[in-house]
């Protein structure tokens, strides 16, 4: 087919078709660098992140929200409020736990886009154990944990065995799990687990001993579990062989092969671990924000995941920076959506830009602009 | 029982274009080398683009289609930019693009009023001689100009791609984009130029969806059928003909829904909303199991081109 292309359309006339990109490529060249200073790539980084916040910036102005008041939500009432500085701190939780599973499923080189339905199983398999009492009240709390993380390693272990053996395409089959999981939540929800009391579509509220205990006023133990988590996971990805095996995965799949690298089974335990996180930050939300379950506990933290990871470059720690920095645009989405009627997926519209951003700033990392006068 | 296979047979096309046209138009993106994932935004785009053209400019569907259809193509050449220019990893571009136009079609959509607003849409066709009311096959051919542009469309994609020079040099960049370029095609025009094309398809299938469809715009109104497109790519082994046959077996299966429940079997409501998904689902791993080489992969689907690294 090649050979024919080459026959059939000689250089002069294909050349001619894109003669204003070749303009614009005569003024400069492109050069791939060997090495960049880290504070060049850290400035790269920041000035692509501003550029981002100034693009979402003017699309809230645009939006109705004056320049003033934009300052005042997103910077004073955020750092300086009490109140919303623990609102922060509570949000943070769920929002590192989707960022280290992103972040091990994605060392692992596995797309898990489905974060949400893996959240979404944490949470049923909690509110079960709570509806059911299964257990003493004792270790009604530890049951719930550990059912939600089982759901949840159970729900993805399906796209990571497909992946696996049958080379499935994880990252529409994770996607479409998702739906698959949120229909079955609205099933319970409207259905047979509709709170009897008020007849909304949500579960009845659990019992104190079903909630994540309190450690101070408004600020449970989520958050330490979170930390300690991160450093696990620190410990896991770089100090355990299992974490050294994932660095080989992760540069050349080929050459861990040759080296003898148990490739599957050190995928396979990433992911069902990425699982695992995303069915805890659903426990999280169910047992220690909501209370309850409840339709769309879930929506959001997705997405959320894949930014936290993406920005974090899969590192445990940087995800737990940007988690915090998520949280606080969470907060303010929500005052925004209070206050000014604006969606709350302007979230989601701001998380993107950001990648956009960012993603589209490695190319200056990556490559050198020369310019001719 | 009739009436039943008539009925079902009836909805199976409006229920199958819009599966159909986002599938074509991610093969023609996708035979130029660049994986789209941003579908399900870009059929958003389409679908908010469509009514609003139809709210603002005073109810003419055509227009408010083509309006759909150029929307998708001016957000698409955004993710152009970025996997095609600035070689951006193709995944991360298009999950960040489907979200992007969640984001904004829901913002847009909210401040300009154009939610819940019901429009009249597009009348249907009827094909005389054998749609007539008094026969019970009528319903089967009454159906809306679109549905029945859309095998036109097929061919003519289909003749551009296997049948004209500008369709094997497309598929020359996404098979082999180092010799592509060595023969002295433009990679980046012909990628830009696919995605961009490819996104107009997409973006009529939204505008499909919201103006004649569903008649109304609602924040996300597509549902994840952009997700089920792409692996309708997937399963049809990007191969035009085969994706239009996929979007029929889709289409058949959620037309299927409604008429049981009409028929009056009660099964739980959410259990049905799920069969699209979960054929999907089945559709994969079916495709996952049985190999076979009759595939047209492109070669270099989801690599960003780089001449500077070339080997």
């Amino acid at each position: 087919m090649l050979d024919e292309t080459v026959s059939r359309s000689p250089p002069s006339t294909a050349r001619s078709t894109s003669g204003a990109y070749r303009l614009l490529q005569g003024r400069f060249r492109l050069e791939v660098r060997q090495q960049l200073p880290v504070w060049q790539r850290v400035g790269i980084t920041a000035g692509a992140i501003l550029f981002g916040l100034v693009i979402c910036g003017l699309i809230l102005v645009t939006a109705g929200v004056s320049a003033s008041n934009l300052v005042e939500e997103f910077i004073i009432q955020i750092l300086f409020d009490p109140q919303n500085l623990r609102a922060v701190l509570f949000q943070a939780a769920p929002l590192i736990l989707v960022g280290l599973g992103a972040s091990l499923a994605f060392r692992a080189r596995f797309w898990n886009l489905g974060i949400e339905g893996q959240m979404i199983w944490g949470g049923i398999a909690a509110a079960a154990t709570s509806i059911y009492h299964i257990g003493p009240d004792r270790l009604r709390l530890g049951l719930m944990t550990a059912a939600a993380i089982l759901a949840a390693m159970l729900w993805v272990a399906i796209p990571a065995s497909l992946k696996l053996t049958y080379r499935v395409n994880e990252i529409i089959s994770t996607l479409l799990l998702n739906y698959i999981a949120s229909y079955f939540l609205f099933h319970l929800l409207y259905g047979p687990w509709k709170d009897p009391g008020d007849s909304f579509p949500h579960s009845s509220q659990f019992a104190t001993v079903e909630r994540l205990p309190d450690i101070g006023p408004h600020l449970n133990i989520a958050l330490p579990l979170a930390i300690s988590l991160v450093a696990l996971a620190w410990w896991l990805l770089h100090v355990s062989r299992a974490g050294l095996h994932l660095k080989f995965i992760h540069a050349n799949a080929s050459m861990a092969q040759v080296l003898g690298v148990p490739i599957k089974t050190a995928t396979f335990m990433a992911v069902l671990l990425s699982g695992a996180l995303s069915g805890l930050s659903g426990l999280v939300i169910v047992s220690g924000m909501e209370g309850r379950l409840t339709l769309g506990f879930y929506e959001g933290y997705g997405f959320s995941g894949i930014l936290i990871a993406f920005l974090a470059r899969n590192d445990p720690i940087s995800a737990t920076i940007v988690a915090f920095l998520v949280a606080m645009l969470f907060i303010a989405g929500q005052s925004l959506q209070i206050f000014y009627q604006i969606p709350f997926s302007m979230v989601e519209l701001i998380q993107a830009i950001i990648v956009m951003c960012v993603a589209a700033s490695e190319f200056f990392v990556r490559h050198r602009l020369h310019w001719h006068s | 029982m009739l009436s039943f296979l008539v009925h079902w047979i009836a909805s199976i096309p409006s229920l199958a274009t819009p599966y159909a046209l986002a599938a074509l138009g991610l093969i023609i993106s996708e035979l130029s080398g660049v994986l789209s994932l941003g579908a399900e935004g870009l059929m958003l785009v389409g679908a908010l683009g469509g009514v609003g053209a139809y709210l603002v400019l005073g109810g003419y569907p055509l227009l408010a289609l083509i309006i759909s259809m150029l929307a998708a193509s001016t957000v698409s050449m955004l993710f152009a930019g970025l996997v095609v220019l600035l070689r951006v990893n193709q995944v991360i571009a298009g999950l960040a693009l489907v979200f992007f136009c969640q984001g904004l079609t829901n913002l847009i959509g909210t401040i300009a009023g154009w939610t819940n607003h019901t429009i009249a849409g597009l009348a249907a066709v009827r094909i005389w001689p054998m749609s007539t009311d008094h026969r019970p096959s009528g319903v089967a051919f009454a159906q809306d100009p679109i549905v029945l542009l859309t095998v036109p469309i097929f061919i003519f994609v289909w003749l551009v791609l296997k049948r004209s020079s500008v369709g094997l040099r497309l598929r020359s960049v996404g098979e082999n984009p180092e010799a592509a370029d060595a023969a002295g095609l433009s990679i980046v025009f012909y990628r830009v130029v696919a995605v961009v094309c490819g996104s107009a398809l997409v973006g009529l299938a939204g505008g499909y969806i919201s103006v004649v469809d569903a008649k109304i715009w609602v924040a996300g109104i597509t549902g994840g059928r952009g997700w089920i497109a792409v692996a309708l790519v997937i399963f049809a082994r990007w191969r035009p003909w085969r994706a239009l046959w996929g979007a029929l077996l889709f289409g058949g299966i959620e037309a299927l829904i409604p008429q049981i429940a009409a028929v009056g079997i009660r099964l739980p409501q959410y259990f049905m909303l799920m069969t699209p998904y979960l054929a999907t689902f089945a559709v994969m791993i079916w495709t996952g199991v049985t190999k076979y080489s009759s595939s047209e992969e492109p070669a270099a689907l989801g690599q960003p081109y780089v001449r500077e690294e070339r080997r």
